[in-house]
């Protein structure tokens, strides 16, 4: 296990929800609780989910802009939370770094490229300009741009070369882990497959780990070693991605699967019925009690509004559900 | 499925382009394209390639005086719409021909509660008094299949979730019950399971009330879902027009191919995805021959010259292509 880079270990963030004059604490929107993953030296977990399941606050807390309610982050084995503000500096926010979402607003308009990728040379390292220069040009070369649009502004490039341009400054510390939010869902699909590509190229490259946060679960195929299936700030399922793909386990991720394939309508008849969720994901300042998925579960018995399920191990898939509790129904239900 | 349904829409030859101080953008450049009864056209492509304008169009709801239909023509059921005067035009907005946009949150009044703004459009359209006004507006509710219409019609945007109130602009759209319904892109602001609930219930709506859907989007798998024909744009031209499994599994344009493969699967794992080079042409500065001969694959001489025909290579299919041309 000395190839673990990053592990979570029961993080839970809840948000103080406040009324009236006095700011009263009235409830906590449990935004994430009590996930636990690891990632591995370059490879990639993705975690997949719908808005509110909790996967940007995740995110946010591997990334150290939110303080975790409670849990760990262990980053090579340190506890993250015992750094001292000059540790993270040297330690950890250099080699952990980000790729945003949305293109046209993670840059600032004003700043040349050159400026913009250079941006974390010169506040971490003390490189002269020199060297700092030619390290921009070797970026701009490596996601695929060519140096002379080092002084172009940012609203001069399209959506798919400004994510290019977002990649090379995440690159340019040498980071161990980039945390890339929705990297491709703000381009068109023919831009989407270049980044990708350009995304995985650089991951065998340099040796990078990813964690990736997605609703796309072709997307997330594609990406990723192992996935974490996320709902109402739980991890419902955990696992390798092709195991996890090919034999969904929890019935959210079946459905979630089923929404996602592409079926021809002729081919309705003969493949699997979709699978269609009724209702919608309850609110997280009041998750329903037992299993949080059984108000839209069309397996549930009467145990999964009662008694939260435990995580169970099959194979190399961990699941959170009851169906999996009696390993005699097991085989009944997974046809 | 045996006899063929009505046309409804017919667009021919349809030329939009947007005047402006760095010149003429072509945004759409000529298209045509037809709809019948009860059928879910798919316009698909990439940002830019003029599926919205197209739609707008349609509306006469252009932002001029930029924005003008410099040619073609637009027959619904027999009626020339480009012929029509802006008060008559008013009379087919919102009851003969409805739009559903994105973003259930800007398209929306944040100040109304959900039942005025159906209600709107109702007694607009329909001059009912307003006692039956409500009848009108529980089943335009009713018809979305939203839960507890006599409370929801009293709520405001915001209580309700991001596929609630996506149900509520359907319900709007669908009050008058119009011949054709133009949905912008109305489910790529939803979550994946919200999606698929949301096109299962227009499939439903369709049966019942036989509309014509224009379905506007980018996402290949939301097109294999719900509609019965795709037309591929690119730069403002249709590429190609065929029946869904058709373009799935014989497409013959490169563009709609490539398309195809670079969208990633989920029932196969892929090393390397397809990506197709370079970047759509400016709508500004065309090439004078096919548009997409500067990043096609099979490019050939003459298509860097001259724009290609459309040709019909078998009933319902038809591409622009020079390759189909030989």
């Amino acid at each position: 296990m000395a190839d673990i880079l990053l592990e979570g270990r029961e993080l839970t963030k809840y948000y103080p929800v406040t009324k009236g004059l006095l700011q009263r604490v009235i409830g906590y929107v449990r935004a994430v609780d009590g996930i636990s993953f690891t990632i591995e030296h370059g490879k990639t977990l993705s975690l997949v989910g719908e808005s509110g399941a909790g996967k940007t606050t995740a995110a946010k807390a591997v990334l150290l802009l939110e303080r975790l309610t409670s849990g760990t982050i262990l980053f090579e084995g340190k506890d993250v939370y015992k750094f001292s503000k000059s540790q993270l500096k040297t330690q950890y926010r250099p080699r952990v770094q980000s790729v945003q979402q949305n293109p046209w607003s993670s840059m600032n308009p004003r700043m040349r490229v050159r400026d913009i990728i250079a941006e974390p040379l010169v506040v971490n390292t003390k490189k002269t300009k020199e060297e700092i220069r030619s390290r921009v040009l070797e970026l701009l070369d490596q996601v695929g741009l060519s140096p002379d649009q080092a002084d172009y502004y940012p609203h001069e490039f399209s959506g798919g070369q400004r994510q290019r341009i977002a990649v090379a400054r995440a690159l340019a510390l040498n980071p161990s882990l980039v945390v890339l939010d929705e990297p491709v869902s703000a381009l068109d699909v023919s831009i989407r497959a270049q980044i990708m590509n350009l995304l995985k190229d650089l991951q065998e490259q340099y040796n990078l780990s990813y964690l990736v946060i997605a609703h796309n679960l072709a997307t997330v195929r594609f990406m990723s070693h192992s996935v974490a299936i996320m709902y109402l700030g739980q991890i419902v399922e955990y696992g390798e991605a092709e195991a996890l793909f090919l034999k969904p386990l929890h019935p959210y991720t079946r459905a979630l699967i089923s929404a996602s394939i592409l079926t021809l309508p002729e081919d309705e008849d003969q493949n699997v019925q979709k699978i269609i969720l009724s209702g919608e994901m309850p609110s997280p300042l009041n998750p329903p009690p037992g299993c949080r998925f059984h108000t839209r579960c069309s397996e549930a018995i009467d145990i999964c509004s009662k008694v939260p399920p435990e995580v169970r191990t099959i194979g190399t898939q961990q699941v959170k559900c009851h169906l999996y509790d009696d390993p005699g129904v097991q085989s009944a239900s997974s046809k | 499925m045996t006899t063929k349904r009505d046309i409804v829409l017919q667009v021919e030859d349809l030329q939009t382009t947007f005047f402006t101080r760095a010149g003429e953008f072509k945004a759409v450049g000529g298209i045509s394209f037809y709809v019948r009864e009860g059928e879910t056209f798919g316009l698909v492509g990439e940002s830019a390639c003029g599926k919205t304008v197209t739609g707008l169009s349609l509306l006469r709801l252009l932002p001029e005086p930029a924005g003008r239909i410099v040619g073609g023509k637009i027959t619904l059921d027999g009626i020339d719409i480009l012929k029509l005067s802006k008060k008559q035009m008013r009379e087919v907005r919102g009851k003969r021909i409805s739009m559903i946009l994105q973003d259930p949150m800007t398209s929306l009044n944040p100040v109304y509660t959900v039942g005025d703004q159906i209600g709107e459009s109702v007694r607009l359209h329909q001059g009912l008094r307003d006692d039956m006004v409500e009848d009108e507006v529980i089943s335009a509710l009713r018809l979305l299949r939203i839960p507890a219409p006599e409370q929801r019609l009293r709520d405001y945007p915001f209580q309700l979730s991001g596929g609630m109130r996506q149900r509520v602009v359907g319900s709007i759209a669908m009050s008058c019950r119009p011949r054709l319904l133009i949905a912008d892109e109305p489910t790529t602001a939803l979550d994946a399971t919200i999606q698929a609930q949301y096109i299962a219930l227009f499939k439903d709506i369709q049966k019942q009330t036989d509309v014509a859907i224009i379905f506007i989007t980018h996402d290949f798998g939301v097109v294999a879902n719900i509609c019965d024909r795709v037309a591929v744009m690119y730069a403002g031209k249709i590429v190609e027009t065929a029946s869904t499994s058709t373009i799935f599994k014989r497409s013959k344009h490169p563009y709609t191919s490539a398309l195809i493969r670079s969208v990633p699967r989920l029932d196969r794992k892929d090393d390397q995805l397809y990506s197709i080079e370079g970047q759509p042409p400016s709508l500004l500065n065309l090439p004078p021959g096919c548009r997409f001969a500067p990043r096609c694959p099979d490019v050939m001489d003459i298509c860097l010259k001259e724009q290609p025909p459309v040709v019909e290579i078998s009933e319902g299919h038809s591409v622009s292509c020079w390759k189909e041309k030989k």
